[in-house]
């Protein structure tokens, strides 16, 4: 696949990519089931779950152990055949705070507990297997699927395979190794959204996946190939790069019509749909600073460090485990966080690795923040006013609408981290 | 035990590897290029009032870092690449008649009093340094002018561009250039594009000054709005003035826009970043009330025009920030 070195970003900046080339050749190394599984009640974007389990019950891989009531809920699978261990509260790596946990110990013989039958011709009955099999926005966005599946007057429906972040690329291998089954779980989204035109969002270059192409054109998939950005892979703006249609703010896709999905998910849906599994297991790419990109296949509740104690990596070269990419995850404070089912990506960087943002200078105005903006707003203005505090003066500068994409302190001359002054503005904002 | 030595940190974790000395650094570059071609034009004083320039700046700016590493105060600037574009751009704004000792003046007052001062009292510098040490020169000058009983500063004195034929005599100085090796000699208008002696130093070829300003604007993305709105109401200013006064336009475009001030003022005085507007608003008006204002005191004949017009549109820098903001996505209306 010929990546291209650079991403082109708004205001003739250039994000470098070139770590990416040639990684998304590298399979999937399947790890072994962990020995001991952490896995957090809440890993969507809703009300949190409720342990089903108690201490000291044996559970089976994809039994469920935790659900709530509600829409806006997502039950969570046990990903490994063991004990409940305890339930305890665990630093939750995106929370950014300690949260409740299953704690299951591997014991036993490895088993699957299947999900029911559903009608797969019935449009309720695929919400309700995407609810059950515990299907999250895969990309890292966590919001529940069943959620977007739900939605109606929807006339488009976009898979974003385009894999914006500069380290991950688990995405284009997914779509190298399993094309029919990707395939299949989008054709399965599109039955239950009623959507006519499917948009498959791609960074690829034409007969660089001939099967997979071949397949989106057997099944009236319209492949659109999406220019090499990092911004662009938003949900928002790809709506508006493919299509030219605005979301506007603080609405979601759906209300123009539109719902976007990550292939990643798409996979996952297949995999309920026809091997009868939740997700209790998905890919990853693992990138540190000395090896570069690998492509693993985990199972969802793996402590970091088991991770990489079995890709053969010493913990002790490191000394930053980000969960997610360079760009949008966050650094952990023990290898011993869990990884979610909406990790796409670990990265470990070594005490080498510049730390670009250690030594932050006064702001120069140079605006360079604001020329960045794939959202148009002046994330210098509103770092100023969240420092002085003016709530009036941070909404009127849309603070709301910020994607929270990074690119302006990626850009700042004077090594700013500006991306505390967004979210410190978006909660003042947000304020009554 | 590992956790221990993990660093918790939020994102991103990568840069674009580009920083603000490098940017003073190239900016550094393009000016030298400016200063180059105006040595050639002008000739030794022009050499020696930009090595003046520099030297003062750099005399300071090493006291200034020298004593605070010595009592362990973080240096307010650890390169001396932003110190340099200050001492630059003082040289190239200098006419080339001035004493050598007034650039010696202007270049302490700027690093000292309005780079580092502005610096360290008000956070930010809210007046360019260059223009508000050159604004307080000019209003020692004024007060002498005025204690002589003169209105206007004696250089400018004959000078009379409210009517057509007050311009054209006005322009005798310019009239005099012949470009050297080709013997070509130059009408008032050709002189003030391509080859000017008299003037700021900065502007001695507006041609230069153009191709390398627009060069460094680009590559370095200073705010280009500013510089586009500033040129532009000019030169509409100058040709409607010179159609309404039946003159000669093209030579009231000449001399409004290429005059050495605003040539190279608008590219490296206006742009300066922390004393201009962030907005694409605030730039685009920042440019014309630039523009405006210097045309009406080049008009009423005082001395500076230009340098004066920017201090007093710095003070206004965050009121323009506040006046109109771009519609940011999700604000625009693109259709359902
Ligand atoms: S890029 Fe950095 S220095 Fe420049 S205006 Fe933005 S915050 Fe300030
Ligand atoms: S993080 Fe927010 S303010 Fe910064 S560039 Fe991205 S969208 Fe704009």
């Amino acid at each position: 696949m010929t990546t291209p070195k650079h991403f082109e970003e708004k205001g003739r900046f250039q994000m470098d990519i070139s770590m990416k080339m040639g990684a998304e050749k590298k399979p999937f190394k399947i790890l072994k089931p962990p020995k001991k599984a952490i896995v957090f009640m809440q890993q969507h974007i809703g009300k949190c779950n409720l342990p089903t389990v108690n201490e000291g019950e044996k559970v089976i891989t994809g039994q469920k152990i935790g659900d709530a009531e509600g829409k806006m809920t997502v039950p969570v699978h046990s990903p490994i055949t063991g004990v409940v261990e305890g339930i305890r509260k665990v630093y939750h790596p995106v929370l950014n705070c300690p949260d409740t946990a299953v704690i299951i110990r591997q014991e036993g013989e490895e088993g699957l507990m299947p999900l029911p039958s559903f009608d797969l011709n019935d449009r309720n009955e695929i919400i309700e297997l995407t609810r059950e099999a515990g299907i999250v926005g895969m990309g890292g966005a966590a919001f529940p699927t069943h959620v977007k599946l739900a939605c109606k007057g929807v006339d488009t429906f976009i898979v974003n395979a385009k894999e914006s972040d500069p380290n991950l690329v688990c995405d284009v291998r997914l779509m190298i190794e399993k094309p029919r089954e990707v395939v299949s779980g989008i054709k399965l989204m599109a039955k239950a959204l009623g959507a006519r035109r499917i948009v498959f969002a791609t960074r690829t270059h034409k007969g660089e996946l001939p099967e997979l192409e071949k397949i989106m054109k057997e099944g009236g998939i319209e492949v659109k190939r999406v220019r090499p950005s990092y911004s662009v892979g938003s949900e928002k703006l790809l709506v508006e790069e493919l299509l030219g249609r605005e979301v506007p703010s603080g609405t979601f896709p759906p209300y123009i019509g539109v719902v976007v999905n990550n292939i990643s998910t798409a996979y996952a849906l297949y995999k309920a749909a026809h091997l009868k599994e939740p997700v209790i297991s998905r890919g990853m790419s693992f990138y540190s600073d000395k090896n570069g990109i690998e492509n693993v296949w985990f199972r969802t509740g793996t402590m970091v460090g088991e991770v990489l104690g079995s890709l053969g990596y010493d913990i002790r070269k490191f000394d930053r485990l980000i969960i997610g990419s360079l760009m949008m995850g966050w650094s952990i404070p023990s290898s011993e966080t869990p990884l979610l089912k909406y990790s796409a990506g670990l990265t470990a960087l070594s005490p080498e690795y510049p730390k670009p943002y250690e030594k932050q200078l006064p702001c120069i105005r140079c605006g360079y923040c604001d020329s960045v903006c794939p959202v148009d707003i002046y994330p210098s203005l509103i770092m100023k006013e969240d420092k002085e505090k003016d709530v009036k003066a941070l909404r009127r500068l849309k603070v709301m609408d910020c994607i929270e994409c990074g690119l302006c302190s990626y850009v700042c001359p004077s090594h700013i981290r500006l991306t505390k002054h967004l979210w410190g503005g978006k909660r003042k904002a947000k304020r009554p | 035990m590992t956790k221990d030595k993990l660093k918790k940190e939020e994102p991103p974790h990568i840069h674009i590897g580009f920083d603000k000395n490098e940017l003073m650094l190239k900016t550094f570059l393009m000016m030298s290029i400016i200063a180059l071609a105006s040595i050639i034009v002008m000739g030794l004083d022009a050499l020696i009032h930009i090595m003046i320039a520099l030297g003062t700046v750099l005399i300071v700016h090493s006291t200034i870092y020298s004593y605070q590493v010595w009592k362990d105060i973080e240096p307010t600037y650890r390169s001396p690449a932003s110190p340099m574009v200050a001492g630059m751009i003082v040289g190239l704004a200098m006419p080339i008649a001035a004493p050598f000792e007034v650039t010696a003046g202007v270049a302490l007052l700027t690093i000292l009093g309005f780079k580092y001062g502005q610096g360290k009292y008000f956070k930010r510098k809210y007046l360019n340094p260059a223009a508000a040490s050159k604004v307080i020169l000019l209003l020692v000058l004024s007060l002498k002018t005025l204690n002589e009983g003169l209105l206007f500063h004696t250089h400018h004195i004959d000078l009379d561009l409210m009517t057509a034929t007050g311009l054209q005599s006005s322009m005798w100085i310019f009239s005099r250039e012949t470009l050297p090796i080709i013997g070509f000699d130059l009408s008032p208008a050709q002189s003030l594009f391509l080859w000017q002696t008299h003037g700021w130093i900065g502007g001695a070829s507006s041609i230069v000054v153009l191709i390398v300003g627009a060069i460094a604007a680009y590559w370095l993305r200073y705010k280009w709005r500013i510089i586009v709105s500033t040129l532009v109401t000019m030169t509409i200013l100058a040709a409607g003035m010179g159609i309404y006064l039946n003159g000669d336009p093209i030579l009231r475009i000449a001399f409004h826009v290429f005059t050495g001030s605003l040539i190279f003022l608008a590219f490296f005085m206006a742009t300066e970043p922390q004393s201009t507007p962030m907005t694409n608003y605030g730039q685009y008006m920042f440019g014309f009330f630039l523009a405006s204002l210097t045309f009406g005191l080049q008009l009423l004949n005082v001395l500076g025009g230009s340098i004066i017009a920017l201090v007093i549109l710095n003070v206004f820098t965050d009121q323009f920030d506040k006046i109109v903001i771009k519609k940011p996505y999700g604000h625009k209306g693109v259709k359902k």
